[in-house]
């Protein structure tokens, strides 16, 4: 029988996070398959819709990744990310959801090695938890 | 034509009764208000209430419904058809509705069975349903019924129509359906003729609550488009926040939108209740939008019910007079107050 | 404050007829009891149709978005904080509005009369001293005002409007409560069971937008529940589709929420609905020390940052 294996979307910002999972590749770092990379200009890009599209269409964990607070392409992007990111993450524990299956990082795109290690991170705290249960849509529950 | 007395000590004995023969549905108290749901025990039903919050329609033209199944899977040698989707047909009696709400079938039955267009799922519902109605002893303060040609002891809609008359229920059938069912019930008494008085007092005690609020029968003589220019629009859409809750609570209104939902490789076609009242209910794949305007789908709503639906039919308005959406507009928006407005018999032009 | 009916009819009388503005929004009575009417006037002969008393919860800042004209506007303190929003947000000019400000003891909760009333709408509610009566029938209900407030009357700390060009009566006394009981409350359930709050909280729903609409920051040309390429949200009473829709509709007002009360007063299913905004309001306070409405020259939070934001769970 086939182990489940969880699906992670990632959202990565074009200039770090995008940068270091290539970089990971070419250092030919290990690191799960689980992660669905989706490239995004700015971690401020993110709409908290596309998350919330991810997991209705069932994703078992959310990865948003952008560049270190600071080190923005476009000089606050990820300062504005930040803040969205915060209230969304503790909207969504609040009305339930466990918090393991959103992870918010800031990987430059020097440190593959960090890339590596937090898809790592991401994918065993969200195999810990199990397939998703909450915000799926399956199909229309309706009579 | 049969009737019975039903003592209110024998009344559950009854509902279960019913409900040994079909599904029996009637209304139930949940938290906050009254709506209709399959019956699980006699006692659950409510026959105290006032109304329901939400318009009975459900019961026949549910909010979403799925009317069609398919797959998209290439290798399934049924892939890409619509299939019907399976529902339950099953004879069923809807116990202590309203004469207001089941009027207000009659008037749906124009839009879901005609002889060019029929609904068969409505139609179906219709057929396999008995209404068993409760006469309105007491009708809230902002019903109309009367002034729209119905009645808080109107039987046009229903197959029998309960009275409440202090100890026990007059139950009299104004339909083949409703004798059927009446006949076949047990531990009914015969009405004696106090009863019989009570009821005729009570009819005219709440008709005369009631009174009529507003003339309808101008409204065929107005000019359509003097009435669609006149100028209280302007005046009357101020407040509105175009959200559909007069159309959701309404048991007239029968608008819908068809959506297909894909999930995987399996996908439903679903009906959905919509409203005049969303600027998405009139927008074209082209992007325009006729009724972009709030003042034009809030003409749009009235007009319709009180002069597009006359001018057609030529059968009264098409409102029951249930007085949901004035007593639930946030902004107080008041078919009555428009009605007169719209009613009067000299209309200004803008 | 019935009593403030006069004056605010003074007030747009004279606004009128000096020409210091093109109309004036205010509220005019109701059809029925416990209800009044958002009523637009544009000439001094209207002005005694305008009326106040504790039936006026609407907030009427939902009528400014995009107002080309000079507007008087009747304002109690939730509106004039909404109002402020609305300046920031760049929907109506500060110069553009006179604000005739309400100091506000509380709107009526409709439903909760209703309730005690047994669902029997009455045909006669008048408002005494501290008392609100309502009758119908064999009922003649009387109950302390302060029984039947709104949910977020009861906790309002700006019953004052925070921007006004004159008032109509004197301020009143603000509130000194705690206004986070209920979102501690949730906080301290376990993740399953906070989640089955709120699917029971949201079951009645049925997506008529009430809450929506009735707010005054819900201006969007195109709301996210409409848009369909792609769509984001479907349109059947799926309970994932409705939690989609209150989930967002929720984290769309942070920041920006103060805490009106218009979204639960408009739910015809009474929905508590401000439970999802509450929490953010909280949280935006705690995080990062602001409230809505208030000052008029401060961006909202979702709109500025600070290098040092608290960010516990960034890896």
């Amino acid at each position: 029988m086939s182990e489940w294996e969880p699906k992670i979307v990632a959202f990565l910002c074009n200039w770090c996070s995008y940068g270091s999972a290539d970089l990971a590749g070419v250092s030919r770092l290990q690191y799960p398959h689980n992660i669905r990379a989706i490239r995004v200009p700015c971690s401020g890009r993110v709409n908290p819709k596309f998350i919330l599209a991810a997991l209705r269409q069932g994703a078992d964990g959310i990865w948003v990744s952008g560049c270190h607070p600071g080190d923005c392409h476009y000089i606050e992007g990820n300062l504005y990310a930040r803040r969205k990111f915060t209230l969304l993450k503790n909207l969504l524990d609040y009305t339930g959801m466990e918090p393991e299956r959103l992870h918010f990082s800031w990987i430059s795109s020097a440190e593959a090695t960090k890339f590596a290690e937090t898809a790592r991170g991401v994918v065993d705290a969200v195999k810990t938890l199990g397939p998703a249960r909450h915000f799926i849509k399956r199909e229309a529950e309706v009579a | 034509m049969s009737e019975m007395y039903i003592a209110k000590e024998k009344f559950p004995a009854t509902v279960k009764q019913l409900m040994g023969r079909c599904r029996v549905y009637g209304p139930v108290f949940r938290g906050q208000y009254h709506e209709f749901a399959e019956l699980k025990a006699a006692e659950d039903a409510d026959m105290g209430y006032q109304n329901t919050r939400l318009s009975p329609k459900e019961l026949f033209h549910p909010q979403s419904e799925r009317m069609f199944t398919y797959s998209l899977d290439k290798s399934d040698s049924e892939a890409e058809i619509l299939k019907e989707a399976p529902k339950d047909f099953s004879s069923r009696v809807i116990l202590g509705i309203r004469p207001c709400d089941a009027k207000a079938f009659q008037l749906d039955d124009r839009n879901f069975d005609v002889d060019r267009f029929r609904d068969p799922w409505w139609v179906k519902r219709r057929e396999s349903t008995t209404l068993v109605g409760l006469a309105c002893n007491q009708p809230c303060a902002s019903c109309f019924c009367t002034t729209v040609g119905t009645g808080p002891f109107d039987t046009g809609g229903l197959d029998v129509l309960l009275t409440d008359v202090g100890n026990g229920y007059v139950a009299r059938s104004t339909s083949s359906k409703g004798d059927d069912l009446l006949q076949g019930m047990e531990g009914g008494e015969k009405v004696s003729s106090e009863a019989a008085q009570k009821v005729m007092d009570l009819k005219i005690k709440a008709e005369k609550q009631l009174g009529v609020q507003f003339d309808v029968s101008t409204l065929s003589e107005q000019q359509m488009l003097e009435l669609f220019n006149a100028s209280f629009w302007d005046d009357i859409q101020f407040s509105c926040i175009n959200c559909g809750i007069c159309t959701f609570l309404c048991p007239t209104c029968w608008c819908f939108d068809i959506q297909d939902e894909v999930h995987g490789n399996k996908g439903d076609r679903i009906r959905n209740w919509d409203s005049c009242m969303f600027p998405l209910f009139t927008l074209h794949g082209s992007g325009h939008n006729p009724r972009s305007q709030k003042l034009q789908r809030v003409r749009q709503r009235f007009m319709h019910k009180l002069k597009y639906y006359v001018d057609k039919y030529k059968d009264g308005v098409a409102c029951v007079g249930c007085g949901r959406c004035v007593r639930f507009c946030p902004v107080n928006i008041d078919i009555r107050q428009v009605a007169r407005l719209m009613s009067a018999r000299c209309v200004c032009p803008a | 404050m019935r009593a403030y009916t006069g004056r605010i009819r003074e007030a747009a009388k004279r606004l009128l007829a000096e020409n210091r503005v093109d109309v004036v929004i205010g509220f005019r009575k109701g059809t029925i009891p416990l209800m009044n009417e958002p009523y637009l006037i544009k000439s001094v002969d209207q002005v005694n149709q305008l009326y106040w008393d504790s039936n006026c919860g609407i907030n009427l800042a939902n009528y400014l978005p995009k107002r080309p004209d000079r507007v008087g506007i009747v304002a109690k303190g939730c509106d004039s904080r909404n109002i402020v929003v609305h300046i920031l947000e760049n929907q109506i000019k500060r110069e553009q509005l006179y604000i005739i400000g309400v100091p506000c003891k509380g709107m009526l909760d409709r439903r909760r009369i209703m309730a005690e009333r047994n669902g029997r709408e009455p045909l006669f509610a008048e408002e005494l001293e501290h008392k609100v009566r309502t009758v119908r029938y064999e009922l003649d209900l009387t109950r302390d005002r302060n029984y039947f407030l709104q949910d977020n009357c009861r906790i309002c700390t700006h019953r004052n409007p925070v921007i006004y060009d004159e008032l109509v009566g004197d301020l009143v006394e603000e509130q000194q409560v705690d206004r986070y009981t209920d979102v501690r409350k949730i906080e301290a359930m376990s993740a399953e069971e906070r989640w089955e709050h709120f699917e029971k909280l949201i079951e009645p729903c049925l997506r008529c937008y009430a809450c929506r609409n009735a707010c005054p920051l819900c201006y969007c040309p195109t709301c996210f529940v409409d848009e369909a390429r792609p769509q984001w949200v479907g349109k059947s009473l799926d309970k994932t589709d409705t939690r989609t829709f209150h989930f967002l509709r929720a984290f769309h007002v942070a920041g920006r929420c103060t805490d009106c009360g218009a979204c639960e007063r408009a739910c015809p299913v009474g929905i508590q609905v401000r439970q999802f905004t509450k929490k953010m309001e909280k949280d935006i306070k705690e995080l990062y020390g602001y409230e809505a409405g208030v000052i008029a020259d401060e961006r909202p939070p979702l709109d500025t940052y600070r290098p040092g934001d608290p960010e516990p769970f960034f890896k």
